[in-house]
């Protein structure tokens, strides 16, 4: 009976994981065929369509474009991100009810709302031309939170007597900014950059209002071409897109460990 | 003349106020104004709510919805436990490699995810070839398309969150009530429903709404998976505006989701605050 028990349970967790990674792990598989439609297992092995990806204009436009949106967004999310978790989670001022509530709202909206939201006022202002720009701005707003969330927690566990220490020995407090806060602050800071940097290079819901002519991504580009194409190209960019993916998980099992990504 | 505290917080927190604040806060009131206006009417109106709710359509969407949001849950609970169970009787070792085999999925982009359901469920796809190449159907199975498979690809996306909320609580609990109960000669399915099940309510309650909200506000897996038979508010919002060019009724459907986002912000606040607490 008790055998009986451990042995249902077991196997409900394989079928709990192969639901959870068959479908990734079967298009991994099925992208290196040779044959013009998705088989699995393929018959025959090639890498056709890895060759034939590489030779499409809009997948090297888009992915670089996805790496140059999102390193951007990043950095700027990051320098507005711990320069606001400063303020709160040292500051003392009135308002910071106010911010904290303004600053984390794109984590309490929709996504899909935020994306409408803001494409509505860009086309009233008759800016939605500018893709670029517009997908930058939109990048910072959706992974600021995540910066701010992590440097504020990370800063709010250091001890205040070192900056106290630092100043107190003459330091200006830029340079203790620089010197002390920064360094102490930095798990938080890693962990808030590479949330940000992945949010931003996924992002679908936000994206697909700011895309267009000038400037698209590569999650956007590849979710249209879906809907139009019935051969392994799609399955290709999913394998490329892993392991991207796959090169970020190392770098955060490496630094700051792979929970960060569990909190929602 | 040095800057006063305050002044130095207003000035650390100004650049990403004033972004967040022009980017985000703006144009959500200003999406609130344009779901209570129209183009034809003079002044405030509920002309737009009105006519969703006269929308077969968007009444349809709204239902399918709280459907395929309920659906996905309890699915995530039935595989969630398995998973949480499984993950805390492995030993030291195997932890490490089940918790990566949890979290990896979330890192991946939820095209990709999706992607891999289309290449399972299309008529061409691999459940199709199986079925047929062992004479179970004559003709392939429509799922891609179909609730089922938005439901499908939403429980995929959000098992790992399940399943890390019930490890959270379980893993506080005494593994030691579970053998007493057994070796007093409960049954494991009773030693399931009276022991395990009661002690993971706070996992439980904490992933229901946190899977609960993120299954009402997925966009990307319902609009690969459900294509556009099978309309949710989210894809709805989408459609609206650039279909039918509808703004305001993709407003108005914009505002529902916010509030039903708020009720479960305030919902995880409120359970957070009340009911985790009588557990501790």
């Amino acid at each position: 009976m008790l055998l009986a028990g451990r042995s249902l349970s077991v196997a409900m967790m394989v079928f709990g994981f192969l639901f959870l990674l068959g479908p990734i792990l079967i298009v991994v598989v099925s992208s290196f065929t040779s044959a013009s439609y998705l088989t699995f297992p393929p018959t025959e092995y090639s890498v056709r369509w890895y060759a034939e990806v590489f030779s499409l204009s809009w997948f090297t436009r888009s992915i670089v474009s996805s790496f140059v949106i999102a390193i951007i967004a990043t950095a700027i999310s990051a320098v507005v991100g711990i320069l606001v978790a400063r303020a709160l989670a040292r500051g003392t001022f009135k308002a910071k009810a106010l911010v904290e509530l303004v600053v984390l709202t794109p984590l309490l909206l929709p996504v899909i709302v935020l994306g409408f939201a803001l494409f509505n006022i860009l086309v009233y202002f008759a800016l939605e031309g500018n893709n670029f720009v517009n997908l930058i701005g939109g990048h910072v707003l959706i992974t600021v939170p995540f910066v701010v969330r992590s440097v504020w927690s990370a800063m709010a566990g250091t001890d205040i007597s070192l900056e106290e220490a630092s100043l107190g020995l003459g330091a200006p407090p830029f340079v203790t900014f620089m010197n002390v806060v920064l360094p102490m602050a930095r798990p938080g800071i890693v962990s808030g950059g590479i949330l940000a940097f992945t949010y931003s290079f996924n992002d679908v819901s936000l994206s697909i209002f700011l895309t267009g002519p000038s400037a698209t991504t590569l999650p956007v580009q590849m979710m249209s071409h879906i809907e139009y194409s019935a051969d392994p190209t799609p399955a290709a960019i999913s394998t490329i897109m892993l392991t991207i993916t796959l090169v970020i998980f190392v770098i955060t099992s490496r630094t700051v460990g792979l929970k960060i990504f569990a909190e929602k | 003349m040095p800057m006063s505290s305050t002044q130095r917080d207003w000035a650390l927190s100004l650049p990403a106020f004033v972004i967040v604040g022009l980017l985000a806060v703006i144009p959500a009131l200003m999406l609130f104004v344009s779901a209570f206006t129209s183009p034809d009417i003079e002044g405030f109106t509920l002309a737009n709510f009105d006519k969703l709710w006269n929308s077969k359509l968007a009444t349809q969407a709204f239902w399918r919805t709280i459907r395929v949001a309920l659906s996905v849950t309890v699915i995530t609970i039935i595989l969630g436990y398995p998973l949480a169970i499984g993950f805390l009787r492995a030993n030291a070792r195997l932890q490490p490699v089940l918790l990566t085999l949890l979290v990896f999925p979330l890192m991946v982009s939820v095209v990709v995810r999706a992607y891999g359901w289309i290449v399972v469920l299309s008529p061409s796809g691999i459940l199709n070839q199986t079925l047929l190449a062992m004479g179970l159907v004559s003709e392939p199975v429509e799922i891609l398309h179909t609730e089922y498979a938005v439901i499908l690809g939403e429980s995929q996306l959000l098992l790992p969150y399940m399943v890390l909320s019930l490890i959270a609580s379980l893993q506080k609990a005494d593994s030691n009530l579970e053998e007493a109960s057994m070796s007093l000669g409960a049954n494991p399915v009773t030693t399931f429903f009276r022991i395990v099940v009661p002690v993971s309510v706070p996992g439980l309650l904490t992933g229901t709404l946190l899977v609960f909200a993120l299954a009402l506000t997925a966009f990307a897996t319902p609009l690969l998976l459900g294509g556009g038979r099978t309309p949710l508010l989210t894809t709805l919002i989408y459609t609206f505006a650039f279909t039918t060019f509808d703004w305001s009724a993709a407003a108005a459907v914009g505002l529902i989701l916010i509030v039903l986002a708020l009720v479960f912000v305030a919902l995880q606040r409120w359970v957070g605050a009340k009911v985790l607490k009588s557990y501790e």
